[in-house]
């Protein structure tokens, strides 16, 4: 399997990714077919298969992993950015929040194909969703609280991001950094076992 | 046009049964008017949507009934913390012991779970509606609102109810841990 990360934006390969999500953002992952990829990224449907063999359902990996690095990378950046604790939580709902808000194909592929992705993510198989998120914020975390609160406070968090963006809430938005900081300040922080910095 | 709730109810319970025996792909409105002993003229004056409706409205029943159970399992409860544990622990087992829902859960997650989501939204306002009487009566920390609170708590609750992540709720001791530091550290005064 071909590897598609951010080292590889700008080529072929990233191409044909844009310009599928660009076609899933119109028409949803059902309707989308090869063809209106190859037209959209301007390339044969050959170059399709030869980049992504086995077709639709490779190069809907290939756009998973490679939207997931991406969300990964701004997120890392975030918390690279932030200056204490807070920040880092306040900064990574935020964002994920807005990147989760802003992502066209998947609020399309949500509001009409909710079948597609929820049975992925939802109720049961959540904890896949919250293990990644926990897993790859908690070493970010841990030199503020440790890292058995980490993973813990990372779980948290994930949770907040995501019943605030499937139910949004009257008062709240957590895309917004006033309101998600008032959440943190108001519920979170007072949470958690601060002694457990070092 | 008079609408029977009991008849409604009936329909509902029969449709319950009919998604308990064959799911909700196979489940059609003939099985159901089968069911309740109902014509298929009687089941379409009740749910002119027909199927899509029907099967919306059974899930929307048995949510509901699922959160009244819970509600009245809990409404006992000497304090606000045990009361929120309790919830926790009752919920968490009667959702592993729900057979259809499991069943579901299993074979037809895709049909489920977009409506489950949908529930959600009337869910959050029914547990904020139940939480609100109890965060009235508490010291609530400087600046927080009841309202405010019952809104985290019923998130945190569904959230944890819908999926424990890292927790064990069948262990009473980790379900108070829980309560006490992400459901109510920010909310309960400390005093």
């Amino acid at each position: 399997m071909t590897l598609v990360g951010p080292d590889r934006v700008g080529t072929q390969e990233q191409r044909v990714i844009d310009a599928a999500l660009r076609c899933v953002a119109r028409w949803g992952i059902g309707k989308t077919t090869l063809d209106d990829v190859a037209r959209e990224a301007s390339c044969s449907r050959a170059t399709i298969y030869r980049l992504f063999p086995g077709g639709k359902d490779a190069l809907l990996e290939a756009i998973t992993r490679t939207e997931l690095n991406r969300f990964f990378s701004g997120l890392a950046q975030r918390f690279d950015e932030a200056h204490d604790l807070e920040d880092m939580l306040v900064g990574g709902i935020v964002y994920a929040s807005r990147a989760l808000a802003g992502h066209e194909a998947l609020q399309f592929v949500l509001a009409y194909e909710p079948e597609v992705v929820l049975p992925k993510v939802a109720f049961h198989h959540a904890d896949r969703v919250l293990t990644a998120i926990a897993g790859f914020a908690a070493p970010y975390l841990a030199p503020h609280v440790g890292a058995d609160e980490a993973s813990r406070v990372a779980e948290w968090v994930a949770r907040l991001v995501l019943t605030y963006t499937l139910a949004p809430a009257d008062n709240v938005d957590i895309g917004d950094e006033e309101s998600a900081r008032r959440l943190v300040r108001t519920f979170v922080l007072p949470g958690l076992v601060t002694s457990a910095v070092p | 046009m008079a609408v029977d709730l009991t008849v409604r109810e009936r329909i509902l319970e029969a449709g319950f049964a009919c998604v308990a025996r064959y799911g909700l792909a196979k489940t059609t409105v003939e099985d159901v008017a089968r069911a309740s002993r109902l014509s298929r003229a009687t089941l379409y004056r009740y749910f002119p949507g027909g199927r899509d409706q029907l099967l919306r409205d059974v899930i929307a029943w048995e949510t509901g009934r699922f959160f009244g159970r819970l509600a009245e399992a809990v409404a006992g409860a000497p304090d606000f913390p045990s009361l929120l544990e309790e919830a926790l622990l009752f919920a968490h087992r009667a959702v592993e012991e729900h057979e259809v829902l499991q069943k579901v859960l299993q074979t037809e997650p895709e049909r489920l779970l977009p409506q489950l989501t949908v529930e959600s939204e009337r869910v959050l306002v029914f547990i904020r509606r139940f939480l609100v009487p109890y965060l009235e009566r508490e010291e609530l920390r400087p600046g927080v609102e009841p309202e405010e609170a019952a809104d985290y708590v019923a998130r945190m609750l569904l959230s944890f109810i819908g999926n424990q992540g890292r927790w064990d709720l069948s262990d009473p001791a980790q379900v108070a841990e829980l309560v006490r530091t992400e459901l109510l550290a920010g909310v309960l005064s400390d005093r």
